[in-house]
């Protein structure tokens, strides 16, 4: 039997602290059953997250970011690794003689665009629908399998598809932390990416990456306008939302 | 304009008072309507009033028969109250002329409800 009540306390854990306080007290002062309680417990539990997608920000975090920019970024990703290979891999330089200069800036470049846009993507990701950031992560993972799958290049390993990851996973985190940053720095990453994206504006087919991938900074820029002239909520002990 | 359910909710709340949290203002649904009240139909309705303005919630005090789990205690606004007295106005004048209203009560058949 006890084994069973902790089976509901585990179950609980699916729910919000606030929320799971308050039901399984619920539960046991109305005398429920395990099996009644654990039908509560997840008919709160749907019903919450079919809720949360009845608004346009998870909507918008999954299928107009976490798709679209994982598969968009896997690309860079590859080129910024033929990039490296091409321009800075010793052993090339070695064999054939080159020097770093050559396209060394435009690599740089792309190399800073990616780690840009994808700490911003994942931040948007993350800020704008936090309750559903497990599903958009999830979601971001299905062209990351997909490419895995069909990758084979010999001089790259497949890890070169993942490079976006690590800036991504930090992204997502503070997007967690904090929400919103600061109108100027969302101004300065804003203006820094867009003048990164200006070595590309002669390439025809990138303004869609560049499209796809940079509205996430001027969308922070304009969070953090609005944020600003914002009032701080007072503080009280009752809740409203 | 209210739902059924929400118009319920913050009815029971009211009536309730001080002590309006998850498992009274079910049980008094429950007693009033004699329809079962789910947990998961409460508390979502309890987010959506409270992201309304229509109630605010706290954290209560935990008590031996919950098990020591805190209570998520229910206070109606006065847009609430607005609300629900202009949802009753509408349910009663709507009903004025329907066949199961009772000229002699003047109110609506504690029968036929809400529903």
């Amino acid at each position: 039997m006890t084994s069973l009540k902790s089976l509901v306390d585990y179950s609980a854990r699916i729910l919000p602290p606030d929320d799971r306080e308050a039901v399984l007290g619920d539960l046991i002062e109305s005398n429920a059953t395990v099996p009644q309680s654990l039908r509560e417990i997840f008919g709160l539990y749907l019903r919450q997250q079919v809720l949360l997608w009845n608004n346009w920000r998870p909507w918008l975090a999954a299928f107009g970011l976490a798709i679209p920019g994982s598969l968009l970024l896997i690309g860079l990703s590859i080129s910024v690794s033929v990039a490296y290979l091409r321009l800075l891999a010793p052993a090339v330089i070695k064999a054939t003689g080159h020097t770093i200069g050559v396209g060394f800036m435009l690599f740089l470049c792309n190399l800073l665009l990616l780690v840009a846009w994808t700490w911003t993507g994942g931040f948007i990701m993350s800020s704008i629908s936090r309750l559903t950031i497990r599903i958009s992560a999830t979601l971001s993972f299905i062209p990351c399998f997909f490419c895995l799958e069909r990758f084979h290049v010999r001089s790259l390993s497949r890890l070169c598809l993942l490079l976006f990851l690590v800036p991504a996973i930090y992204g997502v985190r503070r997007g967690l932390q904090i929400a919103q940053i600061k109108l100027h720095s969302a101004l300065l990453l804003a203006i820094a990416i867009t003048l990164l994206t200006i070595p590309t504006w002669t390439i025809k087919d990138a303004w869609l990456p560049n499209w796809a991938l940079g509205w996430p900074t001027w969308y922070l820029v304009i969070t953090a306008i609005r944020n600003r002239n914002r009032s701080p909520q007072e503080h009280s002990t009752w809740r409203t939302s | 304009m209210l739902g059924e359910f929400e118009y319920l909710l913050i009815t029971a709340a009211v009536s309730l008072g001080d002590s309006a949290y998850g498992t009274a203002i079910r049980q008094e649904i429950e007693f009033s309507t004699g329809r079962k009240c789910s947990v998961g139909a409460l508390y979502t309705t309890i987010d959506r009033l409270e992201s309304k303005g229509l109630i605010k919630t706290c954290m209560g005090g935990a008590t031996p028969q919950r098990g020591g789990r805190a209570k998520r205690m229910v206070r109606v606004t006065l847009i609430g109250i607005q609300s629900a007295k202009e949802f009753y106005e509408a349910v009663t004048s709507i009903s004025r002329d329907a066949s199961w209203v009772s000229p002699s009560i003047g109110g609506v058949n504690r029968i036929g409800g809400l529903e």
